[in-house]
């Protein structure tokens, strides 16, 4: 009891005026403005699709398109969220990324079965993985970098949010980029590798957001 | 209650202005408001001792993720209870790296392995020597066969405080009977 009240003593001596967090939602909309900004900028330096407005037709891409870009608002919601040791006692909102993740998965099933007759695969693969991984490894150091400033008490789960926050802006741009109507392709190449590196994330948060 | 709760936000949010006895209060609060929570736990009044150091000092390095306009003592509580995680987590792994393996054990075994040494009144003595709450727990974990979970609801306690308190119970017995 004598040591607490020492220590009580000795932080209160050391204690001096602290710059309190910006509020959540303050860095929710820093981290998606400068996301959307990185994003346009990569979109005019690589180009968009030459079909986009006409695959936007097609329904099941409008709402591929529309989960992915629900996917990551709400990754960066929950990433932020998850920065803070109480959640900052918004919890329904830091784990609706998954709800979020579980309806992207539901589009892409149904995508996937309403391609018929199969569109043909690109010559490609890997390259859209390792396309993906360089353009999300800027907004990845960033959040995680942000997030470390913080005090996170679910390191795991912030990691692997946080990743899976930043690849969804690499895919995000390679599917408005790259020509390909294949899902197949899309799903085995594009958002099984962001998902699985999603889980990485949670060794990652171990590793870099452990305080 | 309610009051009180108010009066926390407000040491807080003081604190953050850099009021040190103000703080202070706030810290001499909260060190008063965890201790329960520490010590149904775990079981020595110096590790919850530790333990509390260690959460006061995490709330000080964590003190900017609270801005004094939500409840305090969630926040407080959230880091609390992620510093006892970390401890339960270190303290169990801890046990399984001093855990005695089978293949070693059989080993140092002397061949006649019915002979122990010691007989069921020296072990029955040397637990009736042990604090009484360990004494309940291992007399109805293994003479009267519940699980840990059946004695943490028989006994008011929590599940892993329970295996915690068996586990030293084993530990002090191991001592006391290689000697």
């Amino acid at each position: 009891m004598a040591n607490i009240d020492e220590l009580v003593a000795k932080l209160a001596q050391e204690a001096s005026a602290v710059q309190a967090a910006p509020h959540p939602f303050m860095l929710i909309i820093q981290w998606l403005g400068a996301a959307a900004i990185y994003l346009t900028v990569s979109l005019a330096v690589f180009g968009l699709r030459p079909d986009l407005a006409e695959r936007f037709h097609h329904p099941w891409f409008a709402a591929e398109i529309a989960t992915l870009l629900g996917l990551f608002i709400a990754t960066s919601v929950s990433a932020v969220l998850l920065a803070f040791p109480d959640l900052h006692q918004k919890r329904a909102l830091a784990l609706a990324s998954a709800w979020m993740l579980v309806l992207f998965l539901l589009i892409l099933f149904f995508a996937r079965r309403s391609d018929t007759p199969p569109a043909p695969l690109p010559v490609h693969d890997i390259e859209c993985t390792l396309s993906i991984t360089m353009m999300a490894l800027l907004p990845a150091m960033w959040i995680f970098y942000s997030m470390r400033k913080y005090a996170s008490t679910h390191y795991r789960l912030a990691g692997g949010v946080a990743l899976l926050s930043a690849f969804s802006v690499g895919a995000l741009w390679l599917r408005l980029h790259e020509q390909t109507d294949s899902i197949a392709h899309v799903v085995e190449w594009h958002y099984l590798p962001m998902i699985a590196i999603g889980l990485i994330g949670l060794w990652l948060g171990k590793v870099v957001l452990k305080w | 209650m309610t009051d009180r709760n108010d009066k926390l936000e407000q040491l807080m949010k003081q604190s953050l202005n850099g009021d040190q006895r103000a703080y202070a209060v706030l810290l001499q609060e909260t060190s008063r408001l965890l201790r329960p929570l520490l010590s149904r736990r775990l079981n020595f009044s110096n590790e919850v001792d530790d333990l509390l150091q260690d959460i006061l000092l995490s709330i000080h390095k964590a003190r900017h993720t609270y801005d004094g306009n939500r409840p305090y003592k969630p926040w407080a509580y959230a880091i609390a209870r992620f510093r006892l995680q970390d401890y339960l987590r270190a303290h169990y792994s801890d046990q399984l790296r001093h855990a005695i393996d089978f293949d070693e054990l059989e080993e140092s075994l002397p061949e006649n392995v019915t002979e122990t040494g010691f007989s069921y009144e020296s072990i029955s003595a040397e637990v009736n020597k042990l604090p009484e709450q360990q004494v309940n727990i291992l007399q109805l974990m293994h003479q009267q066969g519940y699980t840990a979970r059946e004695v943490a609801e028989k006994m008011g306690m929590n599940e892993s405080a329970v295996k915690v308190a068996a586990h030293r119970a084993y530990k002090i017995l191991r001592r006391k009977l290689e000697r």
